[in-house]
This record gives C-alpha cells, structure tokens and sequence, in this order.
C-alpha cells in the first residue's frame, strides 16, 4: 500500500534498515573491546599494586571487579567465588543487557579509568570542541572543495592548471604532517599563532570576549590544518565528477539547445554532487578520529584523545560512550544524505515505486 | 558564470554555524570560579604529572587528579617528608619520631591546622590510618601488612605552646617487622581530616565506594598551603592559602606563587615547546637532547652530563623458569653481551652515570653500602667475546648464516632454542631503543633474541604473571627511606611466591622457588632482616651479602640508570630553582616531598 508513496515508502524502508544497522553497531561496540585479552582491572591493578602483597592487592582487585559490575554477586552484595575461591565473571550476555538497560536509562556508566567520573560528563565537557573544530571545518573544506573542483572542471586552462596539482598535493599530505609543518613555521619560527591548546594558558573557560578572542585566535592553526586538506581532496573528486558530467549526452543535448550558461552548470552540479554527498556524511565518522591527530598536534581540547585512552586502557563504558555517540551521528547523517539524495535524484525513488 | 550564487545561503548558515559552535564552546566549562586571569608573576606552571581528563580531588579514591594522592604536599600533607640527599627524615604535621623495636611513634606538631579552621590532631592520623584497616579498597590499606596498631596519646612536650603535645604510636607487625616500611609511610601517607570525611560516610551509611563518587572539588578541607581554585580538561588551577598554618615553618612566610597552573598536554613534544618558549616553567617529563635547549633557558638539575640525578635502574627481567633462562650462566652471558653505553647515549640521552652492576648506587646515600670490589669480583660488564666464552663453555653453539647474521641456537643437549623475546611497550620509543640496543648485543653473542613490542595494557597485564623470556621494567623508582632495601626486594624476595600465571607484584621473574630444592633461603633472610639492622657495619656485610648473590645469579639485568623523577625548568619566569650549585632541596619538582621548599625560595622575573 505504501508503494503509492513512493517517498514514504523510500523513507520507511530506509530507516528500517538503519536501525537495524543501529543494532547491530551497538552489539558490536559492546563486544569488540571485551575481546582482546587485556581486562580494565589488570591495567588498574598493574598502576596500584607495586608494593602491595598478593592478599591486598587480591582483595583491592576484588573490589574493583565488583565496583565496575563484572563479577557475580550474591544477595547480600558478596562475590560469587568458584570453587577455588576465584571470583565468578560475569557473563557476557548479562553485562550487554545491562548495558541497554542502562543505555535506555541514558546513563552511559562510569569511566574506569577516570573513575569516579561519569562518561556522560566526560563526552560534555570534550564534544563541543571537538563539534566546533570538525563541523566548521569539514563543511567549508567541502564547500570550497566541490566549488573548486567544479570551477576547475569548467574553466579548464590555467584555472585548471592550478587548482588540480595543488589540490592533488594537499590531499596526498597526512593530515599530521601538514598540522606539524603549520606549527614549525606559524607558531615557532614566526611566531604569529599560539602553538599548543584551545585558548590562552592563563584563562578558564568561560563566556567572555575575553575567552571567546582567545579561542578564536588559537582556532586558526587548527582549522587550517585540516581545512585544506579536506578542500583538496574534496576538489579532485568533484573535478572528474563535472569532467564525467561534462561529457555526457543530457549536457551537450542541453548545450545544442541552447540553453543559459548557469543553468547548464547548475544541472551539471547537482548531478556530480550526489557522490559527493555521501562521502559527506561518511566523513562525520571520521570526525573524533581524525580530531585526534589534530588534538595531539595542538593539545587542542576534545574528544579524540579521551577515546585514545580508553581504548589502550580498555575502559568499556567509556568506548561505548564515544562509539555509541559515533554511531549514532554516522547513522544519522548518511540517513539524512539518503533522504536528500532521495529528492535530489529522481532515479533513486523511482527505482523503488517500479519494483 | 557565477556558481558560487548557488551557495551562498549555504555560506551564511556555515558561517552561523561556526559562530553559534564557537560561543557554545563555553557553555560547557567546568569553571567553577568567575576569576579569570592569572598574572605571570604570580603564577607558577608546572606540568608532567596529569594527562588526562582530572576525575577527582578525592584523596581516598586510587588515581584521584594532581594533586590529590602522589608524594605532592600541596594540598594534603604527610606526617614527615624525607630529604634523600641526606637520607633523613624532616618534620612536617609530626615534629620528630622515635623507634624502638616494637614501636615507632611521632610526636604531633599542635599549630597544625585544617584550612577551616579545626586543629589537625592525631585523631586525624589515627582515622587516615583506620580507613585503610576497614576497607580493602581503600588506598591506605597496604600500610597494614607492617603495622598491626595505630594509637594516641599525650605526652608532655616544652617547646609546645601548651607544654604537651599529642603522640601517634605505630605498633611494627612482627609477621613482616619492617620498620623502614613504617617509615616509608610517614612520607608517602597523606592525613585527611577526620572531621570533614567521617561526616560524610556516616551519612552513606559508611559506605567507602559510595563515597569514592563524590570529587571533593569544591572547598576542599586541606592542610597544605594551596587549595583547588577551578580546573577543566585542559588545566588545573591550585589558589595559594594565605592562612596556611605551616608558615610558621617557614619565618611566617608564604609560598612565591599565589597560582599554580597544572596545563594538561597531549604530545610530548609540547613540554619541551612551552618550556623554551616560557609558557611553562617546571617539567617533568622525558625530553630528549635537553643542553639543545639550554639558549631558551630550560634547566637541569646538572648543567652537564648526566642532567639529572639518578635515584633507580631500569632493568631486564629475566623468566627463570624457562629454559634455558633458568640457567645462570646463560644470564650472564646475557648481561656480557649488551653494550650499556650505547643504551645511556643512544636511548636515553646522556641520563644516566655509567652503569656499575648490582643493585646499589655507587653514589649518593646508597654509596656506604657500595662495594667495589665485590662489583669488580662478581659484576658482568659489557664484554662481548666473555659472553661468547660464558656460552661456549656452558656447552651452547650458535648457528651463524654466511652473512655472518645468525641463524638460530644449539642447547648443550643439542636441541634448538627457541627464539627468545623482551617484551616492551610498544610507543615508548626510549624503551623501544633500550630493547633495540639489548637484542642487537644478544644477537651478536649469539643468543637467539628478538624484540617483542607490545600495546601497554598488554605489557602491563602479563608483568606479574610472567608470561614471557624478558621483560623491561623499572621497579621501586622513588627516593624513600628503605632504598635500597625496596629496591632488593621488588627484584629478589620470594616471600609473596605465587607460580608463573598468577600475579606476583616483586620479583616477577621468579627467581629462588621457595619449593624447589635449590632454594637458597638466605636471600629471603637477608631481606626479612637487613630493615631491623641498626649497626651499619651489619647492614653493610648484609648488603654486600645480597648484591653478591644478585651479581652471581643475575635473576634481573638492570641496564641503565633513571632519575626518581624528571625535573627541568625554565628560567624566563621564575629563577632560584634549586639545582647543584644550589641544592637547598632534593632534585625533586617543588611540590613533591621535600622538593616544596623551592615554592618558598624561588623569584620571579617577569615583567
């Protein structure tokens, strides 16, 4: 019945399939870290236990196991032991439920390693930073790429003839390198931006024209290093995109008919974009990732390093947290990007109302 | 053509966006204070000791934020603090401290106060101790396996106001008898007030993890002449305490810095930058090629080789229960074969003296149980063609291809050995060198070795269970009163014996099984009673003693000196560091230990 709305049912069927993705994403963010051999309380207990004798530091273990709910417990609050007296661990199965029991509640649980701190407060205080270097960036880099490497396509000549090189030699430098190279010679050698952090040393954060100059001043370093990068890449892909446009039938038909400049380019671009679209949304993704080269270079404030640590000190709710948050915002955007390419491409409705 | 009109609404909204992002950025600070700015000339910036997230300020949780926990006397104090260059103990809340062979008890100083006002008395230590006692998981519980009781009393005292003074009497665990361990406490035990804390676990119905949850980050009730004023993920913010009873130590002065900012950085590079370009002025971190850096005004404790004072040895564990590790000889081949200078020149930038073998520093207050000649007699320097004598003779072969690289090793049964692995962190590129230098000397002796370079929560996991050939580790790195005995014992005691797959915190090579029929109980006697010795020709010969038995047995390979803690410091901001033309302090940062007289002595020079 909904195959008569061909756009309700491309919708629906779409977010089905998210959020079947959705699930089994979070499966496997809560199994993936639970695999390796390493346990959270072995890497605590090789930090506290020098000096201690076996029974202390046995029973300080036990604690541990019991403060972040991985072993059994009796009624009374005790270890369930096995029959050497070694503390039983809780099965898998019942730690995931708890975990979507907990999830549902909205309480992420609380960071083994920056116990007591809850994951909820630690994702707070590092994702505006994060969100406020990587969105901007990310979008502009893509704008002004796609507006290059559309502008190259079409001009040709010496247009071209700068653009492409230089944008195929932005996006060939790693990301870090060309962070590293910013700071040698703006920071250190001219000194003209601040090399390390997300505002001056001798500020809090806090909502002033003092602090926001502040972090604005110390946000041009960063934003370029990755802006550039991003723009470049972006113009590559979206100059063959236009010179394939370019050579197809609708556009040269368009042109023997005559038609204004602008509007042959305007369909040109919005075909070519659809590509482009996607990788958008995919590039969400790698936002934390790719914050954390950024954030390393800088000591730029964020999410990035939060999760390095995590997953070198297998700190289970913490790298749910962060991938639960990655997820959810790479699901949302390519879902989002599916629904505009829905309007944008008449072929993709199309195909779905004639099966 | 005009195809930017396409997006310029686009444009805009991006522009919004970023403007709308960047001033939502402060919506979600952690400021606690509306205070702002911190004038240079009044702020101090050290950094080294936070590297992540600050979690919490709450002393009884186990890794709680700097500098809460840690040998740092800025906000809560020890009893005592110990000055290792010359070995004593000096007062702090305890005036002075008494021994006998059951007993060790100090005797309070009465001006101490909390920063509320209530005196800090000994029902304040008594509890700090307590704590330990009646929760496992406290982080004060270890000091119970040395001592078995903790009581008060008043005696008479004349240089008190009152003419008494309140006594803490610590009763030595006969089970362990170790008072140096006892001693170690009063320095590494930070007091927290009774009244503050009791308070709030009485309210949770005692419960300690409950407790642990709460941060403590807002007016904490502290002793030490600062105090927590703001922190965020990217600094913390320590307020000197005008009131600070402990002045009264120092002419009714107060501490230089009315600030200290603890930055927290995510590269080490970023140490080494914002110490030359002045932003910080203390480090305490490994930073490579540190006289580069001398024209930007970064200091050490040396102007010149080695830099920095060493106070502990990183060394190479050494599975003994596996073959052929488990056969001396092959150990000291081992030890022949690797070339010590080039690990202190090439992995550690000059750090360290020239490695003596043995367990004791030749120098500083570990130098009177020194013996040359035994190290002469018994050590294993670096001497290639001995280690290839040690093998042969012990009935090895190696198999070397015509490219002269070698291919594997015969035992004297004449079966293959198995290629050998030290295992490391991977990412810690000195160790990484470190390892690096040791295979490439094993190799060329002919012992069958590669690296094994592993995630650090790998590399920390299997440290205790011993399931490895070599391991890197440095054990017993701080300066305490029981060096060099702690250091003995995290290498050689098999008291805490636990076989290979079960956790072993000293000793991790399980070397001398107490099971096994080669047993050799004198080193165990040896450390059970070398802490009790008083007569110092008697610790000597027990020392020696030990080290003999270490330098025979190599059970550990130590391969390189290490300070007990990094120290450099910028002298754009601030100058008067102690270093050794001027060593008014320990080579400790200001604020560790003794190390915190510095913040009294140092001046600043900014403008």
């Amino acid at each position: 019945m909904l195959k008569r709305y061909p756009t309700l049912y491309y919708i629906s069927s779409r977010a089905v399939w998210y959020f079947i993705t959705f699930l089994a994403a979070v499966t496997i963010n809560f199994l993936l870290p639970r695999l390796g051999p390493a346990n959270p309380v072995d890497i605590i207990m090789a930090r506290s236990a020098s000096g201690l004798d076996t029974k202390t530091a046995m029973e300080k273990e036990e604690a541990y196991l019991k403060g972040f709910g991985l072993v059994e417990l009796n009624k009374d609050g005790s270890i369930v032991r096995d029959a050497s007296g070694k503390p039983v661990q809780s099965p898998l199965i019942k730690q995931f439920f708890n975990y979507v029991k907990m999830c549902l509640k909205g309480d992420l649980g609380t960071s083994f390693l920056n116990y007591p701190k809850k994951v909820t407060e630690i994702i707070a205080g590092a994702i505006p930073w994060t969100l406020a270097l990587q969105i901007p960036t990310i979008i502009l880099g893509w704008i002004f790429g796609n507006i290059l490497g559309a502008l190259a396509a079409y001009k040709r000549g010496v247009f071209d003839g700068v653009i492409f090189p230089s944008a195929l030699l932005a996006n060939s430098v790693p990301f870090f390198a060309f962070g590293m190279l910013l700071v040698y010679i703006f920071a250190l050698q001219f000194n003209l931006f601040p090399a390390i952090g997300g505002y001056a040393q001798d500020l809090m954060p806090a909502f002033s024209w003092e602090f926001l100059s502040s972090a604005a001043y110390y946000y041009v370093l960063p934003f370029f290093s990755i802006f550039l990068i991003l723009a470049g890449g972006q113009a590559t892909g979206m100059r063959s995109m236009c010179i394939y446009e370019l050579g197809t039938d609708y556009i040269k038909y368009a042109k023997w008919l005559g038609m204004k400049e602008h509007k042959i380019v305007f369909y040109m671009f919005r075909n070519a974009m659809l590509p482009q679209l996607t990788g958008l949304a995919l590039s969400i993704g790698t936002m934390v990732g790719g914050a954390l080269i950024t954030e390393m270079i800088f000591s730029y404030p964020g999410l990035g390093m939060s999760m390095l640590t995590a997953i070198q000190g297998n700190d289970y709710p913490l790298i749910q947290g962060i991938t639960l948050l990655i997820t959810v915002s790479v699901l949302i955007a390519n879902f989002s990007v599916d629904i505009l390419i829905g309007f944008l491409d008449p072929r993709v409705k199309a195909g779905i109302g004639s099966k | 053509m005009n195809i930017k009109d396409y997006f310029r609404p686009k444009t805009l909204l991006a522009g919004a966006l970023l403007c709308g992002l960047i001033s939502c950025k402060s919506d979600n600070s952690n400021t606690t204070k509306g205070e702002v700015s911190f004038p240079r000339n009044k702020t101090l910036y050290m950094a080294g000791f936070q590297w992540g997230e600050p979690n919490t300020f709450n002393p009884l949780c186990d890794w709680p934020a700097f500098p809460v926990g840690g040998n740092y006397n800025l906000m809560y104090e020890p009893l005592m603090n110990f000055n290792s260059l010359n070995g004593q103990m000096e007062p702090l809340i305890a005036k002075s401290y008494q021994q006998n062979d059951a007993v060790i008890s100090v005797i309070l100083d009465s001006r101490a106060k909390w920063s509320d006002g209530t005196p800090l008395s000994a029902a304040d230590v008594v509890f700090t101790y307590e704590i330990g006692k009646k929760y496992p998981a406290a982080p004060t519980a270890y000091v119970w396996t040395y001592i078995s009781a903790v009581t008060a009393d008043t005696v008479t005292d004349s240089t008190s106001e009152s003419g008494k003074a309140e006594r803490v009497s610590f009763t030595i665990n006969k089970e362990r008898n170790n008072p140096l361990a006892v001693l170690d406490h009063f320095q590494a035990v930070r007091i927290i007030p009774k009244h503050y804390i009791q308070k709030q676990l009485d309210n949770l119905n005692g419960d300690l993890t409950a407790f642990q949850k709460e941060k403590l980050d807002k007016d904490p009730v502290v002793s030490g002449p600062y105090t927590l004023h703001s922190y965020s993920g990217e600094k913390i913010v320590l307020k000197r305490r005008d009131d600070y009873w402990g002045k009264v130590l120092y002419q009714d002065r107060l501490p230089k810095p009315q600030f200290i900012i603890h930055p927290i950085y995510k590269a080490n590079d970023h140490f080494s930058i914002a110490l030359q370009q002045g932003n910080l002025d203390i480090s305490s971190t490994f930073i490579p090629r540190i006289w580069q850096k001398e024209k930007q005004g970064v200091r050490t404790w040396y102007s010149k080789e080695p830099y920095f004072v060493p106070a502990a040895m990183t060394m190479l564990f050494v599975n003994v229960t596996k073959a052929p590790l488990n056969d001396r000889n092959f150990r000291r081949a081992m030890a022949h074969a690797i070339n010590y200078a080039d690990v202190k020149e090439l992995a550690f930038s000059q750090y360290s003296p020239n490695l003596e073998p043995g367990l004791i520093l030749p120098f500083g207050t570990e130098k009177q149980y020194y013996s040359e000649e035994d190290v002469k007699k018994y050590g294993a320097k670096h001497d290639l063609e001995l280690a290839k004598k040690i093998l042969k003779d012990a009935g090895y072969k190696s198999v070397f291809n015509a490219n002269g690289e070698l291919e594997h090793m015969l035992d004297p049964k004449g079966q293959k050995v198995p290629t050998l692995s030290i295992k490391s962190p991977a990412g810690w590129t000195d160790w990484e060198a470190m390892v690096q230098i040791a295979v490439k000397g094993m190799r060329e002796a002919g012992i069958d070795i590669r690296e094994g370079f592993v995630d650090a929560s790998i590399y920390f996991n299997s440290l205790p269970t011993a399931d490895w050939d070599l391991i890197l580790h440095a054990p017993s790195v701080n300066a305490t009163p029981s060096q060099p005995w702690s250091r003995f014992e995290s290498v050689l005691s098999s008291r805490n014996w636990k076989p290979v797959g079960e956790k072993m915190n000293e000793n991790q090579g399980r070397f001398n099984n107490p099971n096994d029929k080669n047993y050799n109980p004198k080193v165990d006697s040896l450390l059970k009673v070398i802490p009790n010795l008083s007569d110092e020709q008697k610790k000597l010969e027990a020392y020696r003693a030990l080290n003999v038995i270490f330098m025979q047995e190599q059970p550990t390979i130590p391969i390189v000196y290490r300070p007990e803690q990094f120290y450099e410091f910028s002298i754009k901001n601030w100058d008067n560091f102690p270093n050794e033309n001027n060593s008014y302090t320990p080579p400790q940062i200001p604020c560790f230990g003794v190390g915190i007289k510095a913040l009294w002595e140092i001046n600043s020079t900014a403008k």
